[in-house]
Parts: C-alpha cells; sequence; structure tokens
C-alpha cells in the first residue's frame, strides 16, 4: 500500500524495528480482514488476458469451494472467454436503457444482496449509467469492498488517473474513463498480465483483440501501432515496480532497515486553468519517483471576483483533482500569490516548487509577469521546476471592459450624482472663484467609486471635468475655455479624481471583501456559541437550521435515526419525498457524502452530510438549495462540513450528556429501590415474626389449652406462614423486576434441595404422597441452592394446592444432554387448555382466585431459573394434572476426589 | 426449677414485641431471660450478667450485630444464636464465621427457638469435658477410641470421612458453614475443596445410610453450610 503518511518520513537510526510503523502494519492487516480484498487484474492495453486470467483464477476457488459470483464480466464475443464463464454463478445485470439503447449493466443492489465472498468485476474505470447509484463504477466496487465482500477486477494503464494525459500524447487517442491513483495504489493485490508485444500484435491480427463497434478503424490501428503497445507495456510494468517498491519500503521501514531516502516535500501551485490540470498530474508522477508527499496550493487573490463561473469550476474542478490523487490541499488568500507561496514554503520547510507556465507576449510581459516568473524570481533558495505546455487561450478573467461594461446602471447613477453635484455648485459660481468648486465633482466622484467601483468613477471623473467645463468655465455652457490656466485645472481634476476614485474603488473593494469573510466567520461563532448554550439534541438541530439555512440561503433538513427509521428535523421537509430520504440513509449508513455534487446517487436534489462523531453516524445533516440551479463552491461545500462536524461533536455531547443524566437517575433509583425493599423487607417481617413467634410459642402449652384454642392458635400460626411466604414471593418479584438477583453459585447435590424443599412444605402436605424419583450418582449442578430450594418449594406449593387432599405429587430429577432437568407432576387440576405458557405470567392463577394466592409463584420460578440459564415449561399431564419442568444447565463434571 | 438453677439468657432484640414473644417462650421453658433493647445495654449486661446463652438480633439500630460477635468473642466463648430476614445469607455467613453458633429466620417458631437455645447450652457446658460420645437414632460414634456403629454394625470410613463425621458429630445440632468445615477438615477453603466437600458428606450419608432426599443426620441448608441432627 503506497501512502504517503507522515510518518514515513521519520528517519530510523538503529536498526531496531519502529514499533508505530509494526503497528501500522498490523492494523492495516487487520482492517484487510474485515474489509473486502481487492486484486487487480492490470495490463498494458486491451487483449492482453486480463479477463480471461481473471476468470481462470476464479474458476480455480470455485472448484475450492469458495463462493465466487459473476458480477459483470464483458467476453466481447471471445469464445474462449465466455467457455471460462460456465458454471460460474452470476449476479443478474440491470438492463438500463441510455439513448434509446438498452445496456446491460452492473446491478450493485443485486450484489450486496446476494453477499457472496468474491465477485468478479470487469472494467474497473467504467463510467455508470447515469442514474445509478454512484456515477463511476470502482466507487461501486469501494462499497462493495466496505461490505466485507472480496472483489477481482481488471484495468488497461491508460484508465490511470496520473497516466491518463501521457498515454493520450503516446497514442492520439484520449480516454475517458480513469480511476484515481490513490484506489489502485490501496488495492491489495496487483496482478500484471503481461504479453510481448508482438505477440499481442498477432492476437489482434488473429481477431481476438476487441474494438469497439463504431470507433474509428483508423484511431485504432494508430493506437496499436508496435511503439505504441512496446510504450505502454513500459508504463504498465513500471507502475507496478512502483508499487512493489512501495510495499516494500512499507514492510522494510517497519522492519527497522534504513529505508531508501524519503524524498523532500513538494509544493504545487495551481489555479482556473486547464494547465494545472497537468501540472498536478505531472507532479503526481514526480512526488511518486520522489516517494515524497505533495501539497497543493491555491491563493485567492482580490482579482478572482473578475473571474468567471466556467474559470471558478475549473479552479474547484482542480482541487478535486489533486485530492483525488492524494495530495493535500492548502487554500490561501492574499494580495499576492507569489508571495504568499514563497511564505508558505518557507515556514514549512519546503523548497521545491512547481508550477504552470505560460508563455507571454512580449507586450503582455509589459503589463505584469505570470506567476511562474515572479517565483522564480523572488524564490532564492528554491528549486523551481515549470511545467509547460501549449494549451488553448483561455479567458478566465471577464474582459476589463466587459466586467465593468456590465452594470449599465451604475452609469446612470453616476450621471445621477454628478447632476447633483452641479446642481450643488451652481449657486456659487458668483460667489466664489469656480476653481474651488472643483471639489465637489471630487466628492462627487469618491462616493461613486465607492459604491460602484472603478468603471463608473472613471467615467465620473471623465464626466465630471467635462460638467465643469459646460458650466462653469467661461463661456459657460460651452464645452469651449478661453482661460488657459484651465488646462491645468482639468487635468488635475482629471488626474485626482482617477487616482482618488481608483483608490476609493479598491479599498471599497477590500472593505466588501473583509466584510463577506467576517460573515462567514460570524456565522461559524454564532452557530458554535449557540450549540455550546442549548441543550438536548432537538434544540440544537433548530439552532443549526436557522443558522446554516441563513448563512447559505439553502433549507437544511436534520435527519436522526431512530428504532425504526428516521425522524426528521423540521418534520415537514421537502427532502421527506421517499427518494431523498434513501439518499441520507445512504450518507447515515455508509458515513459519507452522498447526493448533489458527490460521488453517490449525484441526481438527488440536495446534499446530505453524515454528521459523524467518534465513527458513529449521529444524523444526516439535509441541504437543498433555494435556487435549483445552483451549485455549491469547492469552499462552500469544505463550510459545510466544517458545520457538519460541529453539529456532530454538539450531538455527540448531547448524547453523552443524556447517558450520563440516565446513568444518574438509574443509579438513584437503583438506591431507592434498594432502600425500599430492606424496608419493606424489615417492616413487613417483623410483626410476621411476632405473630408467628406468639402463636407457637403459645401451642407448646396445648396440653393446658382448651382444644378450641389450640385450633384457633393452629390457625393463626398456618395464616401467618401463609402470610410469610407471599412476602417473601412479594419480594423475590420485586428483585427479579429490578433485574437484580445475584446468584449465590455453589455445587450440589440436586437431591439435598430437594430434601431440603421437602422438609419445608412438611407441613402443608396433609394426606398427600410425594414420590422422588431421582436417579442414583447424580452430578455436582453448580446453582444458588437457596433459590432453587424456593423454586421447589413453589412448586410443590402449586401441586399441594391444585390437588385434593389424597393427592400425587412427583418430583424427578435427571440429566438431560448437559443439564439437569428437575419435574414436578401431580394429580389435580391441572392447567387450563391454550394457557401453558400464560401460567408464568405474573399474577396469574388457573382460573379463579383462590385461598389468597396471589400467583406469583411459578413467575418467580421462572425468573430464577431463567437467570441460571435454565429454561421452565408448564404442560397437562397424560392423567390430567400438571407437569411443570424445568433444566438447569451448570453440571460439574464427576470429580475424582483424592484423598 | 429454683431460681437459683434458672440459666439465664441475654436477648438483643430491638422490636419491644419479638422480645415479648422470646421472653414468654424462654420463660415457658424455664430459663431466664435478661433483655437488652439496643446493642450497647446488651454488652453491658454481658459483662455484668453473665448469661449463658446470648441471642442477637442483626438489625440493631446502634452498633451492626456483627460488630458486637466481633467483640464478644474477644472474651467470651458464649454461644449466640442470631436472629436475622431471609435475603441476608451474606450476613448470616459472616456472623457464623466471625463465631455465631447457630441462626434463626424470622418468622420462625418457638420450638425452634428453645432447640437452637438448647443445643447452644449443651455445646457450651460441654466444652469443659474432653472427647465423648455421640448416640442417636442407632448411629453411635466413639471419638475416642474413633469407633462409628449404626444399628451396631461397624461402619468403615475413610479418613476424611471420618474427620468429616468428627466434625459434625462435635457440632451437632448447630449449623456449620462450608467454610468452616473445609477448615477444620482441610485446613484451608479452596475452590476443589469446596467440591470435595460435597462430595464427600455425600459419601459419608451413602455410608450411613442417610438419603439425601429424606435426611436423618446430615442435614443440608442451603447457601449456608450444613446440620447434624442434635442428640436429644
Amino acid at each position: 500500500m503506497a501512502k504517503y503518511n507522515e510518518k514515513s518520513t521519520d528517519v530510523v537510526n538503529d536498526n531496531r524495528p519502529n514499533p508505530d510503523s509494526l503497528l501500522d502494519l498490523v492494523s492495516n492487516d487487520r482492517s484487510i480482514t474485515t474489509r473486502g480484498r481487492l486484486k487487480v487484474f492490470f495490463g498494458a492495453s486491451a487483449g492482453v488476458g486480463k479477463t480471461y486470467a481473471m476468470l481462470s483464477e476464479a474458476r480455480r476457488l470455485l472448484h475450492d469451494g469458495i463462493d465466487v459470483v459473476i458480477g459483470i464480466v464483458e467476453t466481447h464475443g471471445r469464445d474462449e472467454t465466455a467457455k471460462l464463464m460456465e458454471g460460474l454463478p452470476t449476479v443478474p445485470t440491470l438492463d438500463v436503457v441510455h439513448r434509446g439503447i438498452t445496456l446491460k449493466d452492473f446491478d450493485l443492489e443485486a450484489a450486496l444482496e446476494r453477499k457472496p465472498s468474491l465477485i468478479l468485476i470487469d472494467e474497473f474505470a467504467h463510467t455508470n449509467a447515469p442514474g445509478s447509484r454512484h456515477p463511476k463504477r470502482w466507487q461501486d466496487i469501494a462499497e462493495l469492498l466496505n461490505r466485507g465482500i472480496d472483489v477481482y477486477t481488471t484495468l488497461n494503464v491508460q484508465h490511470l488517473e496520473s497516466i491518463n494525459d501521457l498515454v493520450a500524447k503516446l497514442t492520439g487517442v484520449q480516454v475517458r474513463e480513469t480511476v484515481p491513483d490513490k484506489i489502485f495504489d490501496e488495492a491489495d493485490e496487483i496482478s500484471l498480465v503481461d504479453i510481448p508485444s508482438d505477440e499481442l500484435l498477432k492476437r489482434l491480427h488473429e481477431g481476438k483483440v476487441y474494438i469497439a463497434p463504431g470507433a474509428n478503424q483508423r484511431a485504432a490501428e494508430n493506437f496499436f501501432k508496435k511503439s505504441n503497445l512496446i510504450a505502454l507495456r513500459e508504463l504498465a510494468l513500471r507502475r507496478t515496480a512502483e508499487r512493489v517498491d512501495a510495499e516494500n519500503d512499507v514492510l522494510s521501514s517497519a522492519r527497522g532497515q534504513k529505508e531508501a531516502q524519503i524524498g523532500q516535500k513538494i509544493l504545487v501551485c495551481i489555479g482556473h486553468d486547464s494547465l494545472s490540470a497537468s501540472v498536478i498530474r505531472h507532479s503526481r508522477r514526480m512526488a511518486s519517483r520522489a516517494k515524497a508527499p505533495w501539497y497543493v496550493i491555491y491563493v485567492e487573490t482580490a482579482r478572482h471576483i473578475r473571474l468567471t463561473d466556467k474559470a471558478k469550476l475549473t479552479a474547484d474542478r482542480n482541487l478535486r483533482l489533486a485530492e483525488k490523487m492524494g495530495a493535500r490541499i492548502i487554500r490561501l488568500s492574499g494580495s499576492n500569490a507569489c508571495e504568499e507561496i514563497l511564505n508558505y514554503a518557507r515556514n514549512n520547510g519546503i523548497t521545491r516548487i512547481v508550477v504552470g507556465h505560460k508563455r507571454q507576449s512580449r507586450f503582455a510581459s509589459l503589463f505584469g509577469s505570470t506567476l511562474s516568473r515572479e517565483l522564480i524570481e523572488n524564490g532564492s533558495g528554491m528549486e523551481i521546476t515549470t511545467v509547460t505546455e501549449d494549451v488553448p487561450q483561455e479567458k478566465s478573467y471577464t474582459s476589463f471592459w466587459g466586467h465593468y461594461l456590465a452594470q449599465p446602471l451604475s452609469y446612470i447613477w453616476a450621471i445621477v450624482i454628478l447632476a447633483l453635484c452641479t446642481l450643488l455648485g451652481l449657486p456659487f459660481r458668483t460667489v466664489t472663484d469656480p476653481n474651488n468648486l472643483t471639489m465637489i465633482y471630487l466628492t462627487g466622484v469618491v462616493i461613486i467609486a465607492a459604491r460602484y467601483g472603478i468603471g463608473p468613477s472613471v467615467f465620473a471623473s471623465l464626466v465630471s471635468v467635462a460638467c465643469f467645463n459646460f458650466f462653469y468655465t467661461e463661456p459657460i455652457y460651452t464645452f469651449s475655455f478661453i482661460d488657459p490656466d484651465y488646462y491645468y485645472t482639468f487635468s488635475v481634476m482629471l488626474i485626482a479624481s482617477l487616482i482618488v476614485g481608483s483608490l476609493a474603488a479598491k479599498l471599497s473593494l477590500q472593505a466588501r471583501q473583509s466584510r463577506k469573510r467576517e460573515q462567514e466567520t460570524n456565522v461559524l461563532y454564532s452557530l458554535t456559541r449557540e450549540l455550546s448554550s442549548v441543550r438536548g439534541i432537538a434544540a440544537m438541530s433548530e439552532a443549526a437550521i436557522k443558522h446554516i439555512g441563513q448563512a447559505f440561503d439553502v433549507i437544511i433538513t436534520i435527519f436522526l435515526p431512530t428504532e425504526n427509521g428516521m425522524q426528521t428535523i423540521p418534520e415537514n421537509t421537502p427532502s421527506r419525498e421517499l427518494k431523498e430520504e434513501s439518499v441520507a440513509r445512504w450518507a447515515l449508513e455508509n458515513r459519507q457524502l452522498a447526493g448533489r455534487q458527490t460521488d453517490t446517487l449525484p441526481s438527488a436534489k440536495g446534499s446530505y452530510i453524515p454528521l459523524v462523531a467518534e465513527n458513529t453516524s449521529l444524523g444526516v445533516l439535509g441541504i437543498v438549495p433555494k435556487n435549483e440551479s445552483r451549485q455549491f463552491s469547492t469552499a462552500e461545500i469544505s463550510q459545510m462540513e466544517t458545520f457538519a462536524s460541529l453539529i456532530a461533536s454538539a450531538f455527540q455531547r448531547a448524547h453523552n450528556a443524556e447517558s450520563a443524566e440516565k446513568a444518574k437517575i438509574e443509579s438513584e433509583s437503583e438506591k431507592l429501590r434498594n432502600v425500599l425493599l430492606s424496608s419493606v423487607s424489615h417492616d413487613l417481617r417483623t410483626p410476621l415474626a411476632s405473630i408467628t413467634g406468639a402463636a407457637s410459642s403459645a401451642l407448646m402449652l396445648k396440653e393446658k389449652l382448651p382444644k378450641a384454642v389450640t385450633e384457633l392458635l393452629n390457625s393463626i400460626h398456618s395464616q401467618a406462614a401463609r402470610l410469610a411466604k407471599l412476602v417473601t414471593n412479594l419480594l423475590d418479584v420485586t428483585s427479579l423486576e429490578a433485574g437484580k438477583i445475584k446468584l449465590n453459585d455453589q455445587p450440589y447435590f440436586i437431591a439435598e434441595v430437594i430434601g431440603s424443599a421437602l422438609t419445608r412444605i412438611e407441613e402443608n402436605k396433609d394426606q398427600r404422597t410425594i414420590n422422588t424419583d431421582v436417579a442414583k450418582d447424580l452430578p455436582l449442578i453448580v446453582m444458588d441452592g437457596l433459590l432453587i430450594e424456593q423454586v421447589l418449594v413453589n412448586l410443590l406449593d402449586n401441586a399441594i394446592r391444585y390437588t385434593k387432599q389424597d393427592g400425587k405429587i412427583t418430583i424427578s430429577a435427571k440429566v438431560e444432554a448437559d443439564c439437569l432437568r428437575i419435574t414436578v407432576s401431580d394429580n389435580g387440576e391441572g392447567l387450563p387448555k391454550g394457557e401453558e405458557e400464560k401460567i408464568f405470567e405474573k399474577f396469574y392463577t388457573r382460573g379463579h382466585r383462590t385461598d389468597g394466592n396471589a400467583g406469583l409463584g411459578l413467575a418467580i420460578c421462572k425468573g430464577v431459573v431463567e437467570a441460571h440459564g435454565g429454561s421452565i415449561t408448564g404442560k397437562s399431564g397424560k392423567e390430567g394434572g400438571a407437569v411443570i419442568s424445568f433444566t438447569l444447565p451448570g453440571l460439574k463434571p464427576i470429580m475424582e476426589t483424592h484423598e | 426449677m429454683s431460681e437459683v438453677t434458672q440459666t439465664p439468657v441475654l436477648i438483643i432484640e430491638d422490636e419491644a414485641e419479638i422480645r415479648k414473644f422470646l421472653r414468654l417462650t424462654l420463660t415457658t421453658h424455664g430459663l431466664k431471660p435478661i433483655e437488652a433493647e439496643n446493642g450497647k445495654a446488651g454488652m453491658q449486661l454481658l459483662r455484668s450478667q453473665h448469661p449463658e446463652v446470648m441471642i442477637l438480633d442483626l438489625g440493631l439500630p446502634d452498633i451492626d450485630g456483627i460488630e458486637i460477635i466481633r467483640q464478644v468473642r474477644e472474651f467470651s466463648h458464649i454461644p449466640i444464636v442470631v436472629l436475622s430476614a431471609r435475603g441476608q445469607e451474606n450476613d448470616k455467613i459472616m456472623a457464623l464465621e466471625l463465631g455465631a453458633d447457630d441462626y434463626l429466620t424470622k418468622p420462625f417458631s418457638a420450638g425452634e427457638l428453645i432447640a437452637r437455645v438448647k443445643v447452644g447450652l449443651r455445646h457450651a457446658r460441654r466444652l469443659n469435658n474432653g472427647g465423648e460420645a455421640y448416640e442417636v437414632d442407632g448411629l453411635k460414634v466413639d471419638l475416642t477410641s474413633r469407633v462409628v456403629t449404626l444399628h451396631n454394625e461397624d461402619i468403615k470410613l475413610t479418613p476424611i470421612e471420618y474427620k468429616l463425621l468428627s466434625v459434625l458429630v462435635k457440632n451437632s445440632g448447630k449449623v456449620i458453614t462450608h467454610t468452616q468445615l473445609m477448615r477444620e477438615v482441610w485446613g484451608k477453603h479452596t475452590l476443589e475443596n469446596n467440591n470435595y466437600l460435597r462430595i464427600h458428606t455425600q459419601h459419608l450419608r451413602e455410608k450411613l445410610k442417610d438419603d439425601a432426599l429424606n435426611p436423618r443426620f446430615i442435614i443440608t441448608e442451603p447457601g449456608i453450610g450444613y446440620r447434624f441432627k442434635s442428640q436429644g
């Protein structure tokens, strides 16, 4: 992986492995296992056999049992290729109608649903039909990789972005479909499919090489000249070698070996013309050869106001291209581009600068230098590389006059103001020397310059001289003048107003620019302030909607994920149209931008920026411009991304506050519950203890008591016991509800616990027979003995309750798989049909409430059994009666005892 | 029984009603109750009145019951029966390990109370005598000669089983925690010994023809320990 990260510039002084790079390696490796692996079958041109190689390998893998499917493979009518496809499962292609023709394209959705281990997708650089989720196939592939699906694909060397123009110059054929170099470099494996040029030519003549139908036959023949093929082959080999080199470097730097010198940083100057694109590509090749990190710098000067829309777009496009190629972008603004660039370079220790060089005619060089010349002149200590190309002259700036002639209204206003000046001065004509009144016109020119710019101010300067001549000089109301002194007056007046005017205009312009910048900063500032002062996601969303909506003149929607779908703030927004919601959802799930002016679903009306903090998506910021045709500039988009990350961290804060709050409430209510439980426990049990104790104590004297009294005392005693059981059940249920059952796990023989339970119900059993069917030699089981004893007591109590006085109850225990199964069955009333599961619900009593049974016993049994990891079921027995059975895991293997 | 021979029993319990029932029950059985309604008063009475048995409620208002046991055990071997509620197993176990002899779970009956008190008294008075013979329900254990017979038939026990039986017998009628048993038999309490304890107890049961489902001799108290049937 050729990644030019900062770490690789650390020079290791000894041979010990650099732990950071090792860690990088490991984490890269680990990220590979969760991300799909990409293997690119790379070749010099069509016809070398990339698809063939890819299919052959896939067949082998299929034979080995790997889940391989074909995503889309172009056979171009070659039988031998088509034959290889037999037997490989295929994802059905999508029919796309484009300009009246139905084409078959790759169906990303179907592939994602199918989720194979490996998918074959031909033609890495293919452009998808409009309306597809992504405009480019390599983006489809990126999404597949993100979902953990491995991908094999094919690519010709001329489809690489950085090599594209080189190939065009070589062969005269410009291929439009490209893949960014970054994507290529990130591929996990590149397999170079290489054949000698003679061999390829032979294949061409045999008709085995694909030529697109309708392609210019002559162009194709030109392309397949032997010299071209050799050159392409060399490019492909070299590019592959570069990659191997880079991999080697990463490995050896991790191992601590002295690495090849990492090149010095390179600073590339770009602008708004097409020359910049070539400069960028050239720089990338430079940087990659030198293994140097490279930075692209773009300086905005005051002149930028005059840029045509086309130029602005080109500038944006150039910046994006640079980013795709792997450069870091630096945007600066200042009065002098050369100065800013050199300052930046010096401040950051950069000594290599690349700049495009435009040839200037002698005449033009009189009026100003080009950036390249300025840099060369002023860049002492710098190594400056210029890239020259013959590019068609473009008009990036609206012409000087064009810009100023565009506002006829300003000129009318200029005339109005000058007329006012004249009217102001006329009354004083007789009182004082007319020369003194020139100042009024000067004032007028200044006002016009400040409000309407240079053009009108120059115009006003001229007109004011003419007015002065007409209205003030003898003879008045004519354009002639007698006094030769007026030559000086007119010239001075003209020059003065021109100078003052242009100064005023420039100042005014700069003031306007700073105000604009201040405004932008203000928006950011006020949004930040409001976000930090409000609480809760709803309030934050409202703040964001208000500020951003106003600042950019757009409609903002915030999408928040809920349990079943998404919620929007505000409720009704234009983005609610179904199509847009799915775009927002895509952005949320993939944590990437989607929608207008992005790489995914670009036909959407709005742009959707995910709000990501700490690697989780907290929501989506949806931006729909009020004016449909409006295109956001790169600067605006990066501003919006800044806003998005601000909002995301604000949301994160809100989330954290919420969870902290919840945790606090939970712990408080926990405390309250415990206090309640313990006090209730104590307060109920104490009087019960007195009653039971007193009754039992009195019963000890039963010989001395009348029979009736004894009976009454028995009654009191037994009822108190029942009450005690009820209290126990109620408190147990409360603990279960709170989820606060803590098991005191100890090893037991189930027989002991059953015996203990039987002792406890001894009093109630009356005449009933209780049989036990417990296998001998059952192993130890780990469980909470007291709780399970309670479970057994509850089950036995139930059995007693629902059987007649002479009823039969059986309790059994045996091993079942790796659990213990305990069953309590009786021959009593049995369970009502259909209620076999309901009986375990709280407060369920079979049919009718008798003898104060609150219906909690079985619910408690269920809670305790499940807390142990077991399960409990009830059903009706063969002879009527109920059969309740539960399992307990936790059997201990039979241990050898040592003496 | 005359006043002179009435055994003084110290009651430390804050609830008046429970104290009443305790008092009446003890009196009915010829014991002399001495009442204290809080820990401090209880300690004072302990030192001044020399009771032979102590009934202690774990939920006292002023001093923690556990703390009282700790203090008492610093200078006295008096049998202590603690009163506690269900769900306070940890407290019970700690009390037993710190020196309490037995426990009663509220609500309990008068019969249980008297039984525990009597067991406590018996052990206290026997502490002065040496090794003894134990006999109940056909089981005879002679601790001096180390002979065990069941219905006059010799029972062959392994050394561990004998050790276990002797500890249980020496504490008959009282509850003894797993930890205490392990310490007495193996010298220390470990996870493995916990399992061995259960297994050896089961073996012992089998040799004594004692059915765990219907125990005669060795009674399991889930969550606490074991109790060996009292002599009488």
